[in-house]
């Protein structure tokens, strides 16, 4: 799909907010902090950006009722990229340039990031940074770029490492890789492919995918091209809908191996996919095991969870209708929407310990003000120069009964997978 | 018995010959035209094809070295992820169907093939840097260049152009001047048409004429009298002959 830039009306103000910009009031007044987002809202990969960001408002709406920041209501300027990297990048100069953003927040997307990225560093001068954008890729994680970004998830390299280590240590060392053909899917292979040198394998078979494919497509040639390297596991990194599509012809090729499938495909549209209007669901999504970067939205003894589960029932944050050019039915509960909570909940942290005076020239110090914070789901948070990266906790799900749980003994799950 | 009227003489003897005479010219004409035409397409399609493969392969061999060059640091300090990214951009130039890189092992590090990366590439040698014409099952044929990294030392770059996206191109370009040809090659032929045409008619007039006098009509052309060129000159010529000719005129 061709670009579709949609300008978010999320502000009342927005007039009033660009002649300040002309100003050059740097994203932040008395009242507001304006954060800048590009995102997928519409195409194949459109549920991304819109769990992300509702997961992300469930959290500034709690914030903004409450009074805001010292004041100041917390307020997203927001573009449509549709996860193509043109796009992102138009965005992202006219939300430094024009919009004159306080800083950067919700991104989707690798091949999207990573072409962002160079802007930041051409705009260095104006202090804008990117912060927890939805994606594990090494990029925003090490120079040259690597300064110009904050993260809070785990990176792939950390998702792909703990696949392939869990996968081995259950006996299957014949690992094949099917990914996007392009830097999310590289980024992913490239990690497949260093967990396995560290087992002494190597990649056994790898197919691709052209980014954008939706689950109509058929993946046959794919799956026949892993199917002829004997594989006794495939690591999937994809979207949601094209690897939805692999799993589907792979189970009926008689590909019967477990699927694995990185954090950023989206487990429960992917889920929905292969389940909605299918009796024999089961059989299509008892091989995936997908890791995540948060924990279980249904394991509420976790304070953060539970936190969430209130606000997004409380607040039911929808996406502004400006953004809605295509079908789509949230999920009261996902992965995603868990992701973009926490990433909201750390941001408002950062944005407070700015304090009075908040400028973007003091934001970098804020974050590394951030030690051993606690988010509400068991691990602490730390931020440093030398340490841009929130998380690092990696966990397990498998399908049972229609939804997505922790997946605790690996060899008991895929003891006779393929058998 | 009394003497043919003068026009139906004009008509029957005279145009016959000059019709002849302007088929002949035309037929020249259109035989000149299509031999020039002939031989300048064959030229011209020798000179477009090879001037424009030459610089197809030579623009690929220039991404393929600016592929290479803007590698190294990528491949030795950064993320595939970065370098997939780079070799992304490059594929959205016309004509470049597919672009991978090799390691100096020869593992294929970063690619751009879906499904997969082709037998005949995986068979072949990914260290090499010879150009080669390829033809890949359910993709086409391709001239594919390479460039090393670092001399060598750290990989290889291989560009794959699409020969059918050049075959056509060059065929455009053929076909736009033998457009051009032909548009000009039709305006010249009418033009030597109407010329043969201006020529022919006065010829015709002349013709009949001489006709007339051989026959002692008494018809005279005076438009034809008038005209100051050659034409005029001979039928005043003619008509100078007629009248020795007749009794009782002088030189008798």
């Amino acid at each position: 799909m061709l670009t579709r830039r949609t300008l978010l009306a999320i502000s009342l103000i927005a007039p009033w907010i660009r002649v300040r910009a002309a100003n050059g009031f740097g994203g932040v007044s008395d009242d507001e902090f304006i954060l800048g987002t590009s995102a997928a809202f519409s195409g194949p990969s459109r549920g991304l950006g819109i769990e992300l960001y509702r997961g992300a408002m469930a959290y500034f709406e709690h914030i903004n009722r409450a009074g805001g920041i010292s004041g100041r209501r917390i307020r997203q300027t927001i573009y449509d990229d549709g996860y193509q990297p043109d796009p992102a990048v138009q965005n992202s100069t006219t939300l430094m340039l024009d919009d004159d953003v306080f800083l950067l927040f919700g991104y989707v997307g690798t091949p999207t990031v990573t072409r962002v990225l160079p802007l930041l560093k051409k705009f260095q001068d104006r202090d804008m940074f990117l912060f927890f954008p939805f994606t594990g890729a090494a990029p925003q994680r090490e120079p040259p770029y690597g300064d110009f970004a904050f993260n809070l998830r785990a990176s792939y390299g950390q998702e792909t490492a703990g696949l392939v280590d869990n996968f081995v240590a259950v006996g299957r060392r014949r690992i094949a890789v099917f990914y996007q053909a392009d830097a999310y899917g590289r980024s992913g292979w490239a990690g497949v492919r260093k967990a396995l040198a560290r087992h002494g394998e190597r990649i056994v078979g790898e197919a691709t995918y052209q980014r954008g494919s939706k689950f109509t497509s058929v993946m046959r040639r794919q799956v026949e091209i892993l199917k002829d390297r004997n594989p006794e596991a495939v690591i999937c990194i994809g979207s949601y809908a094209a690897c939805a599509a692999f799993a589907r012809d792979a189970v009926d090729l008689g590909l019967n191996v477990p699927l694995a499938n990185l954090s950023f495909v989206g487990s429960e549209n992917m889920l929905k996919l292969l389940s909605e209007g299918r009796d024999d669901a089961e059989r299509y999504t008892q091989l995936l095991v997908n890791s995540q970067v948060v924990p279980s939205y249904e394991d509420v003894s976790i304070p953060a969870v539970r936190e969430y589960r209130e606000f997004m029932a409380r607040y039911n944050p929808e996406v502004p209708a400006q953004l809605v050019t295509e079908e789509y039915t949230p999920f009261p509960h996902s992965f995603v929407s868990l992701e973009g909570f926490l990433d909201a909940k750390l941001l408002v942290e950062i944005l407070r310990r700015l304090g009075d005076n908040p400028s973007r020239e003091g934001l970098e110090q804020a974050v590394f003000t951030i030690r051993d914070f606690d988010l509400g789901i068991g691990e602490m948070v730390s931020f440093a120069p030398d340490r841009r990266q929130g998380l690092q906790g990696v966990y397990y799900t498998v399908v049972d009964e229609g939804r997505f749980v922790t997946l605790d003994d690996w060899e008991r799950r895929f003891a006779n997978v393929g058998a | 018995m009394s003497a043919p009227e003068p026009s139906e003489q004009r008509e029957d003897v005279p145009d016959i010959k000059v019709k002849k005479l302007f088929r002949k010219t035309t037929f020249g004409v259109f035989m000149l035209f299509g031999a020039i035409g002939l031989s300048t397409s064959i030229l011209n399609v020798y000179t477009v094809d090879t001037h424009l493969s030459e610089e197809y392969i030579s623009n690929s061999k220039g991404i393929a070295k600016t592929i290479a060059d803007a590698s190294v640091d990528i491949l030795l300090n950064r993320d595939l992820a970065a370098l997939q990214s780079l070799i992304d951009q490059f594929l959205e130039i016309q004509g470049i169907r597919y672009i991978y890189i090799t390691d100096e092992s020869g593992e294929f590090i970063a690619h751009t093939f879906v499904p997969g990366i082709p037998e005949e590439i995986l068979q072949g040698d990914p260290l090499s840097t010879e150009t080669v014409e390829r033809t890949l099952a359910g993709m086409g044929d391709f001239v594919e260049v390479g460039s090393p990294i670092l001399a060598g030392v750290a990989g290889t770059v291989h560009v794959g152009m699409d020969r059918g996206l050049i075959a056509l191109k060059i065929q455009r370009a053929i076909g736009q001047q033998m457009w051009l040809f032909v548009v000009v090659g039709a305006i010249g032929v009418v033009a030597a048409i109407w010329l043969v045409n201006l020529a022919a008619k006065p010829m015709a007039r002349l013709m009949a004429y001489a006709v007339s006098l051989a026959r002692d009509d008494e018809t005279t052309d005076a438009e034809l009298l008038d005209r100051n060129d050659e034409v005029g000159h001979l039928a005043r010529l003619f008509r100078h002959f007629a009248s020795r000719r007749k009794p009782g005129s002088d030189g008798s």
